[in-house]
C-alpha cells in the first residue's frame, strides 16, 4: 500500500508539471489522479501535520485570509502546507497535500492551511480533521447551485458538530456567522471592528435581516457593509458577540491600517474587506498560541496573487486585476477602485459557466451606479455575458463599450485608455485574464 | 403622467435580482418622460392599494417566505380587490407561488393569497435554468433564469406562453406562467423586464391605460434589449428571434 501512495504522490506532480507545460492550472487534475490511485491520500498525509490544521471557509475572502495566514506562519518560521490557488473542492485540497509531500510520500510540515468550499467541507471535514475553523463572513454566491444561503449554513453547521473539539474563528460583525458559532456548541473566538468606520454606507441587498434565532427583524446601530455591523435582536436578545480580536482606528484608502491587541497593523493594498482578511488571519495565528511578531513584517513583502488586486504593467499601462463573484464582493470591489481617485478606464468582465453560476441576476444587485463618476474615463463590458453587463449599466444610465473576447478588450483599453486600467472578472474569467495579462506583460 | 409602483417586502423578497424589475420599469417610465415611483413596503406597513398602478411580488427563500405569508393574509382582502379592479401585478418566482391558492410541501400545506386559481406543490427535484418562452403578448421571445421546487397548476386559466428552452410551470405541460386579468405570474427572473422591454412595457401600458387611457407608449430604442434577449435565444435554441 505504501508504494501506492508514493505513486499517487508522483503522479500528482506530474500531472501537475504537464498541465503547467501546457499552461494550465492542473490543481484539481492532480488531485484527482492522486485520490484515484490512493483514495486515503488526504487522511493519511493530513496526519502527518505536526501542529494543527487551520481551514477557512465563508462566501467572501478565503483565499486572501489562507494565504495571509500562511505566510504569517511562515514567517514565524514555520513550515506550511496550504492550496494557493484557490483550489477548494476535495480534489484541490487532496492536491495541495500530494504537491506538498516529498518524493518518499511524507509531508514535512508543522501547520495547514486550507481553504474549503463550504458545501465540500461534507467531504473534506472526515478526510482531514482541523483544529480550527476560520469563518470569514456569509453572502448570497451562486444561488443556483447551492441553493439558499440557509441551506450552505446547514451544511457548515453539521459538519462543524462532527469536529466538537475544533475552535472556529468567526467573524462576530456578520449575524449569520456568529449565529452559526454559537448554535454550533464548538468553542470560538470572535473578531470584528467594534466601531463604525467612516466607510461610505450605500443601499446595499443585506442577508439575514431576521433572527436566525427567533424569526424577529434584526436591529442595526450601524452597517460596515452588506450586512456586516452591530446588531442587535429586540426578541430574543441575540446581539453581536463583544469582540476578542477588535481592529481599533481602521483606516482605508492608498493603504489599510489598523490596530489590533497592542499592534498596529499596516498593508500597502486596498479595499475595506481587507480588514477583515488580515484580521481573521491573525486571530487564527494568535489563537493557535503563536505571537504573530513579524505579522507587519510579512506584509510589507506580502503580494496579493490569482487576482485578488494583482497588479500587472501592461505598456505603460497599470492593470490591477480583481476578482469579483457575487454582490457582496463586487460592491467592495467598487468600493476599492473609487478610493483610487485618479482617472481610471474599467473592464468588467462576467461569464456564465457552471463554476461561476449559471444564474447571472446577482448582477442586478449589486451598486453599479458609483461607477458614475468622473474619475471614470471608460467602462468596458466583456466575457459570455457582456450584453447583460451592458444593459445592467445602461439602466442606471452608465453607457459602456462592449468586447466579448476579454484579451482584445485589455488591449483596446492599453491603447486608447488613460494607463491606469482596474479589471473586474468573476470566477471562470479569473485564470485565463491572469494569462493574457501575464503574456501581454512580456510582450513589451 | 405618473406611475406609482409598490414592492412588496423587498427586505424578505429580494432573491435573484428583483430591483432590476423595478429598476426597469423606472428608467422605462423617465426615458419617456412619465413620473414614476417605486414604494418598499416593509413587513408590517399597511398597504393603500389605491395608490399603485403596479404591484411587484419578488421571491425570496423558503423561510422568508414563511414568515411573509402569515403578513400577506391580513392584506388580502385589500389585495384581492386592487387585482379583480384590473390592478397591474407583476409577481415573481416565490411572489407567484404566492398569488394561488396553496403550496404544498414535504413539511405541510402553505395557503396562499388566492388571488388567482391555481396550486403549487413541491416536486422532487429543483428547476435550474436559462428559458426561452414564446408568449402570445409579445413578438419578441420572452427570455429568463428560473430555479424552483414548486409545480405550478394553473388549471384554466391563461399561461404567459409556451416554453421553447427549458421547464415552466411543471416541467411537462410545455406552459410557463400565468395571466389573470392584469396579473402577470412567471418563474422567470434574471431578472425578468429588462431584457424583456416588452413585457416591461405591457405593465406599464396596462396601468398607463387602466388610469389615463393612454393606448400606446412611444418607442425607445431597445437595441441593447433586443441583442441580450437575441443572444439567449440564439444560444438555447440557435435561430434569430
Amino acid at each position: 500500500m505504501k508504494i501506492r501512495k508514493i505513486l499517487a504522490v508522483w503522479a500528482a506532480k506530474g500531472a501537475r508539471l504537464v498541465c503547467q507545460w501546457m499552461g494550465k492550472q492542473g490543481v484539481t487534475w492532480a488531485g484527482k489522479i492522486a485520490l484515484k490511485i490512493y483514495p486515503p491520500i488526504l487522511e493519511e498525509l493530513s496526519s502527518e501535520v505536526r501542529e494543527k490544521i487551520f481551514v477557512v471557509c465563508g462566501t467572501n475572502g478565503k483565499t486572501t485570509t489562507n494565504n495571509v495566514l500562511c505566510a504569517a506562519l511562515e514567517a514565524e518560521g514555520k513550515r506550511v502546507v496550504c492550496n494557493h490557488t484557490g483550489s477548494n473542492m476535495l480534489n484541490g485540497v487532496a492536491a495541495a497535500f500530494a504537491l506538498a509531500a516529498s518524493m518518499s510520500g511524507h509531508v514535512d510540515a508543522d501547520y495547514a492551511c486550507i481553504e474549503v468550499d463550504e458545501a465540500s467541507t461534507r467531504h473534506i471535514f472526515p478526510r482531514c480533521r482541523p483544529d480550527y475553523m476560520v469563518l470569514t463572513n456569509l453572502f448570497r454566491d451562486q444561488l443556483d447551485r447551492y441553493g439558499e444561503i440557509d441551506i450552505t449554513m446547514n451544511i457548515l453547521e453539521e459538519m462543524i458538530r462532527t469536529v466538537p473539539k475544533m475552535t472556529l474563528l468567526v467573524n462576530g460583525d456578520d449575524a449569520l456567522s456568529a449565529y452559526l458559532a454559537m448554535d454550533s456548541g464548538n468553542p470560538y473566538v470572535t473578531f470584528g471592528i467594534q466601531e463604525q468606520t467612516d466607510t461610505k454606507s450605500v443601499q446595499e441587498i443585506r442577508e439575514g435581516r431576521f433572527c436566525k434565532r427567533c424569526g424577529e427583524r434584526l436591529e442595526y446601530r450601524f452597517y460596515h457593509y452588506s450586512q456586516l455591523g452591530d446588531y442587535h435582536c429586540s426578541g430574543c436578545g441575540f446581539q453581536r458577540p463583544g469582540l476578542y480580536f477588535n481592529a481599533r482606528d481602521v483606516q482605508v484608502g492608498e493603504q489599510i491600517s489598523f490596530w489590533v491587541e497592542e499592534k498596529h497593523i499596516v498593508a500597502n493594498y486596498r479595499g475595506f474587506y481587507n480588514v477583515y482578511n488580515l484580521l481573521a488571519a491573525y486571530a487564527a495565528g494568535r489563537s493557535a498560541g503563536l505571537e504573530m511578531e513579524n505579522f507587519n513584517e510579512m506584509l510589507k513583502s506580502f503580494q496579493p496573487e490569482n487576482g485578488r488586486m494583482e497588479q500587472f504593467r501592461v505598456k505603460g499601462t497599470g492593470v490591477t486585476l480583481n476578482l469579483a463573484k457575487n454582490p457582496a464582493g463586487f460592491n467592495q470591489n467598487i468600493a476599492a477602485v473609487m478610493q483610487d481617485e485618479r482617472p481610471k478606464d474599467i473592464l468588467v468582465a462576467i461569464n456564465d459557466n457552471a463554476q461561476d453560476g449559471t444564474d447571472i441576476s446577482w448582477l442586478w444587485d449589486v451598486e453599479f451606479d458609483r461607477l458614475g463618476e468622473e474619475s471614470i474615463h471608460s467602462i468596458t463590458v466583456s466575457g459570455i455575458r457582456c450584453q447583460d453587463m451592458r444593459l445592467r449599466l445602461k439602466y442606471v444610465d452608465i453607457p459602456s463599450l462592449l468586447e466579448a473576447d476579454v484579451e482584445r478588450a485589455i488591449r483596446q483599453r492599453v491603447d486608447d485608455g488613460v494607463g491606469n486600467l482596474y479589471v473586474l472578472v468573476n470566477y471562470t474569467a479569473l485564470y485565463s485574464t491572469r494569462n493574457v495579462l501575464k503574456r501581454l506583460e512580456g510582450e513589451q | 403622467m405618473n406611475i406609482v409602483i409598490g414592492h412588496l417586502y423587498p427586505d424578505l423578497l429580494n432573491l435573484y435580482g428583483d430591483r432590476g424589475n423595478i429598476q426597469c420599469l423606472l428608467k422605462r417610465c423617465q426615458w419617456r418622460g412619465i413620473e414614476a415611483e417605486a414604494i418598499a413596503y416593509e413587513l408590517g406597513d399597511s398597504i393603500d392599494f389605491d395608490k399603485l398602478d403596479i404591484v411587484l411580488l419578488g421571491g425570496g427563500s423558503d423561510r422568508e417566505q414563511m414568515l411573509v405569508c402569515e403578513k400577506l393574509r391580513q392584506i388580502q382582502p385589500a389585495f384581492k380587490r386592487y387585482v379583480e379592479e384590473g390592478g397591474v401585478v407583476i409577481a415573481i418566482c416565490g411572489g407567484y407561488q404566492l398569488l394561488g391558492n396553496s403550496y404544498k410541501t414535504a413539511q405541510g400545506t402553505i395557503e396562499g393569497l388566492g388571488l388567482v386559481d391555481m396550486e403549487t406543490e413541491q416536486g422532487e427535484d429543483r428547476l435550474i435554468g436559462n428559458i426561452i418562452l414564446e408568449s402570445p403578448l409579445f413578438t419578441m421571445p420572452v427570455v429568463g433564469f428560473e430555479n424552483h421546487g414548486g409545480r405550478t397548476c394553473i388549471h384554466e386559466n391563461q399561461p404567459l406562453g409556451k416554453v421553447l428552452y427549458g421547464f415552466g410551470n411543471d416541467k411537462t405541460s410545455g406552459c410557463e406562467g400565468i395571466i389573470y386579468k392584469n396579473v402577470i405570474g412567471t418563474y422567470l427572473h434574471g431578472p425578468l423586464l429588462p431584457k424583456n422591454p416588452q413585457l416591461a412595457d405591457e405593465l406599464l401600458l396596462r396601468a398607463l391605460k387602466k388610469k389615463y387611457g393612454t393606448d400606446r407608449l412611444s418607442p425607445l430604442d431597445d437595441a441593447w434589449e433586443e441583442e441580450a434577449n437575441a443572444y439567449i435565444v440564439q444560444r438555447f435554441i440557435g435561430k434569430k428571434a
